[in-house]
């Protein structure tokens, strides 16, 4: 019995050890929070640009001595990594509301930034995300064109001038062409269209956001409709039978993609390579294409009018700063937002690592395709807004529309294309209802 | 005695064609592994368009994947294996002695409380990370232990369960009346287990010792959201981070980074091989 | 559960008591890891599964809302038979293997080291690795069938089922190998003179002493099996996707772990609350199928 005693007493005492112990840590921890000054915590969004926001929030510290933190989430990750970030003591000051599901879920803890300074060094609002009651959410601190990029030189030893590609009917004109004589040319029209998640996103993103872009003007959409009517998947049917079949690599092979397209086009095997501005880097620097060379193309799908198409611009990288940290911090981390786009040094990395930034005193970007871009504009071209921002579920609406065209691709029969159009317009409809319920 | 000769060279013949038939699913069975290496050394463009084919000519790449895989990021690659290592070494020491000594308890004293504990370590290899894994983060981050000295403590927590039941296993391996002798003799619990159960356990051990380190050595989610990256990465961190922001994955990299994590573990398993037989010849006393 | 002992006073005695004095040594450690690694993130998990909630800090409690949408979501339900058939097969395959390889290699054949090594192998490499590598050998082939893995859901379920024989297999192996390495050599001997063939000395002597390995083993490739998602999203991410003609997807080849993930970012304001809801839901399940399994077989266990 003594024994036992002792045992209790000994398991007691340690437990109480331990307690003490912990709460002592709990203890510190709070202490430490409120005695710091204004921090910033960036959690960033591109793995790419890493490297170089490393460098940026260097100089700002060398510069004003407040400390910037860039944490860069690993790609696809974004958020399960807020969400576990957002819960330690330091959560991030500074992160990225791309959309508007986006904005659902992660809407209060956003600052409004209607009125702020940062919101007055914009040139534009067409970047902004605002939720159902008119807050400023997020502000776009970047964006991109996408279209078809096009080598000019091997279009020149086709035969053919870019201003011989107007729209759908004469892209396809030249594209098959280029494909049946492929063999004597030494290079295909199309780059491989490789349906694994490293590329997928291309297409039932970008290229299916035309279909998206033109029912969005017909039908006026202002917020995420609840069901859409697919009155242009005929036209995106247009431009992905164009793709697959007049490229190098049979369809049969693309639904495990690994394809590497941006090598195809950087040696010169291919025409046309569907991707965004951001690929100027890596064509000029790895494969050394020359500016001359290289050109863009819109969306051409067969649609009345598209003469007068521009690019796709838009973005997903849009600064939001949280509301639930302190005082000191929201400001420091505004000030820092400002300093990098309006400063000097930071208006230069930003432009040289992101290209367009849609501020007052932006850097001029020496990007051939962004240069485009503000030509079409400047020559009366609509832009082909990200529609596709409105999804009620980017990713499952993005991933029943991989599986669909996987077994389109497959086999191209008119019943596999049914089931791609039902991923597109029920698909959409039973997520908005899910999302909604 | 020409019966016995017969029975002999039976057996050799069997052993004999068991070796060849081992041989030739060896081969097949590191197939996979050694497409990992043959890859790791071809341009990164030829990897999935030709995946089975030696390098050679121009998808030949010599070592560009391994430098490149070493030099990508701003994050030096030795200081990921450094630290994969360190979290391995600490956590797989920790993993094995806790839980030898709590196996050892729980399968001697078998009271009520041991039983619950035990039940509740089997459980708990059933639960699946994502209902825990997000708790997991935070309360690491509030009790501090998200460095890779501390996180030891968290792999101890969510590994327990499994290298407790293990233990509990093949300590019904340690024949009592050798603890009783101990007892008799007059050595403590403590003294006991260190000079008798333990050695007795090295196999297990060493099973344990393996599983745990391969767990840990491998573990990509747990160090990815405790560790604070700026400062502190893995190995698995390191190669995820190939993976740019588009879904590129640089392949020939990612297979050369792979092949190089591989070779530490290789060695180690090698190393162990010998143990586990001198173990057996030597430190098992059975009857 | 423990065989009673001849001399169960005197262990008694000269054994447990001293041990249970030591309490806070041996099984303090472990039990306060436990607790900070487990069991509290369990138990906040497990009321989190009656919550909506964005981060951990901001829930609300909602009662049983979770549980009835997850009981009607029918990914859920597939997901759970998928999974259930493929655990059960995966189970025996390689279990079977496994011991098998493992009584062919204590059997002191030349070459075993290596052959142990070689087999051991692929469990160095990690689950999404894994998945892309044998994506890439699976298509290499079917590609000249022109098909691909992720076009048929019996060819990812076939997939699966040998991308995990080959990772586990080694894994097993080793336990089967302990265990087996751990029979009294002295019964061996004594089958042996006794004149008993080499079926009936596997069947009544070396298996029933190798218990304690099968125990294990049965019950970690059937949690394995149940647990898998790093290669089922690197290998076939649940593809094919079958539509319904409302819309909805059923994804074919997609298992409990990753629905649950899905379900983690996917639609609706309270997604994560829901598959809280149906990672509580998993674990019940799976421990009751654990637990009867090791009831059974640890019952067969025998104490030196």
């Amino acid at each position: 019995m003594a024994g036992k005693e002792n045992t209790m007493k000994k398991t007691l005492t340690v437990l109480l050890i331990a307690v003490i112990a912990l709460s002592s840590v709990f203890a510190q921890g709070a202490t430490e929070a409120t005695a710091k000054a204004g921090s910033v915590y960036w959690l960033n969004f591109k793995p790419e640009s890493d490297a170089a926001l490393q460098e940026l929030a260097a100089a700002y510290t060398a510069e004003t001595g407040v400390a910037v933190k860039v944490v860069t989430a690993a790609s696809g990750t974004y958020s399960s990594t807020l969400t576990a970030e957002m819960d330690k003591d330091a959560a991030p000051t500074l992160f990225v509301v791309g959309n508007a599901a986006g904005v659902e879920t992660w809407g209060d803890y956003c600052l409004d930034l209607k009125g702020t300074k940062i919101a007055d060094e914009l040139s534009t609002d067409a970047y902004n995300l605002y939720d159902a009651n008119g807050k400023l959410c997020s502000i776009g601190y970047c964006y991109e064109c996408f279209g078809i990029i096009v080598n000019t030189d091997l279009l020149a030893k086709a035969g053919y001038k870019l201003s011989d590609i107007k729209n759908f009917a004469t892209l396809k004109a030249v594209a098959e062409d280029i494909h049946a004589r492929a063999s004597k040319l030494g290079f295909d029209a199309f780059t491989s269209s490789g349906m694994d998640s490293s590329s997928s996103w291309r297409f039932t993103g970008h290229l299916a956001n035309a279909a998206l872009y033109y029912e969005s003007v017909a039908d006026n959409w202002t917020a995420c409709p609840a069901t859409i009517k697919g009155t242009y998947v005929a036209n995106f049917k247009n431009l992905w039978d164009l793709y697959i079949n007049n490229a190098s690599v049979s369809p049969k092979t693309l639904a495990t993609g690994g394809y590497d397209a941006e090598a195809e086009f950087g040696t010169g095997k291919a025409v046309f390579y569907q991707n965004g501005n951001w690929e100027y880097d890596a064509l000029t620097s790895k494969y050394g294409l020359k500016d001359s060379q290289l050109a863009m193309i819109p969306f051409y799908c067969g649609v009345e009018g598209e003469e007068k198409a521009g690019l796709n611009c838009g973005t997903e990288n849009c600064w939001a700063i949280n509301s639930k940290t302190s005082a000191a911090d929201q400001q420091a981390t505004m000030d820092f937002m400002v300093w990098a786009v309006s400063s000097a040094k930071g208006t230069e990395i930003l432009a040289k690592t992101f290209g367009a930034i849609p501020y007052k005193k932006a850097a001029a970007p020496a990007n051939v395709f962004l240069a485009q871009a503000n030509q079409y504009t400047a020559d009366g071209k609509y832009v082909m807004t990200w529609a596709f921002n409105y999804t009620p579920n980017v990713d499952n609406w993005r991933a029943g529309m991989v599986s669909a065209m996987n077994q389109y691709d497959a086999d191209q029969t008119a019943a596999n294309w049914e089931t791609v159009k039902t991923a597109f317009v029920q698909g959409w409809a039973t997520q908005y209802a899910a999302a909604n319920n | 005695m020409i019966d016995q000769k017969k029975k002999l060279s039976a057996e050799a013949a069997r052993k004999l064609v068991l070796t060849i038939i081992f041989s030739i699913i060896s081969v097949i069975y590191v197939y996979p592994v050694i497409l990992v290496a043959i890859n790791s050394f071809k341009v990164n463009t030829f990897v999935k368009t030709d995946t089975f084919a030696f390098p050679h000519g121009e998808s030949f790449a010599g070592f560009a994947n391994f430098v490149k895989g070493m030099t990508f990021g701003n994050y030096p690659f030795y200081k990921s294996v450094l630290y994969s290592f360190v979290i391995t070494v600490l956590s797989s020491a920790l993993i094995i002695l806790c839980t030898s000594m709590a196996a050892w308890y729980i399968a001697r004293v078998n009271s009520f409380f041991s039983k619950i504990i035990y039940f509740l370590c089997v459980f708990s290899m059933v639960v699946p990370f994502q209902m825990v894994m997000f708790t997991l983060s935070k309360t690491a981050d509030t009790l501090k232990l998200n460095t890779p000295w501390t996180i030891p403590v968290i792999y101890l927590g969510f590994g327990a369960g499994l290298a407790v039941f293990m233990f509990v296993g093949f300590v019904k391996s340690v024949p009592l009346a050798m603890e009783e002798a101990a007892a008799i003799d007059g050595c403590g619990p403590v003294k006991t287990f260190f000079s008798i159960v333990f050695p007795v356990l090295k196999p297990t051990m060493i099973s344990v010792g393996i599983l745990e380190i391969m767990w840990v050595w491998n573990d990509y989610l747990l160090p990815y959201l405790v560790l604070d990256r700026t400062k502190y990465m893995t190995i698995p961190i390191h190669i995820q981070y190939l993976k740019g922001s588009y879904g590129t994955v640089d392949l020939g990299a990612t297979m050369a980074l792979i092949f190089l994590s591989i070779i530490p573990v290789i060695a180690f398993y090698l190393l162990c091989q010998k143990h586990i037989i001198k173990g057996v010849a030597a430190g098992a006393v059975k009857g | 559960m423990k065989k009673k002992d001849t001399s169960a006073s005197v262990s008694s005695v000269l054994i447990r008591r001293p041990i249970k004095h030591w309490f806070p040594l041996f099984m303090g450690p472990m039990l306060i890891a436990f607790c900070i690694g487990f069991l509290y993130p369990f138990f906040k998990g497990f009321y989190l599964s009656f919550c909506q909630f964005r981060t951990t800090s901001d829930a609300k409690f909602i009662g049983l809302g979770n549980y009835l949408k997850a009981l009607q979501d029918p990914t859920f339900v597939h997901a759970f038979w998928y999974t259930a058939l493929f655990a059960v097969v995966s189970l025996v395959l390689i279990n079977v293997l496994a011991f098998a390889v493992a009584y062919c290699l204590t059997q002191g054949i030349k070459g075993s080291n290596i052959f142990r090594t070689v087999f051991f192998m692929p469990n160095l490499i990690g689950g999404i690795v894994l998945g892309y590598i044998w994506s890439m050998i699976f298509d290499g082939i079917l590609m000249k069938y022109n098909t691909s893995i992720l076009l048929n859901s019996t060819y990812g379920f076939w997939g699966l089922i040998i991308l995990i024989a080959w990772q586990q297999i080694g894994y097993m192996m080793i336990i089967y190998v302990a265990g087996l390495q751990a029979v009294p050599t002295d019964m061996l001997e004594a089958a042996m003179i006794d004149g008993a063939s080499r079926r009936q000395t596997l069947w009544k002597i070396t298996i029933p002493n190798v218990m304690p390995s099968i125990t294990i083993c049965t019950f970690l490739s059937l949690s394995n099996g149940f647990k898998l998602f790093d290669q089922n999203l690197a290998l076939t991410g649940g593809q094919p996707f079958l539509f319904q003609a409302d819309g909805s997807q059923v994804r074919t080849t997609e298992m409990l772990a990753l629905n649950i993930y899905n379900t983690f970012y996917g639609q609706g304001a309270n997604s994560r609350g829901i598959a809280q809801a149906k990672a509580v839901l998993f674990f019940v399940l799976v421990a009751a199928i654990g637990l009867i399994q090791l009831l059974s077989t640890r019952k067969k266990e025998v104490q030196q």
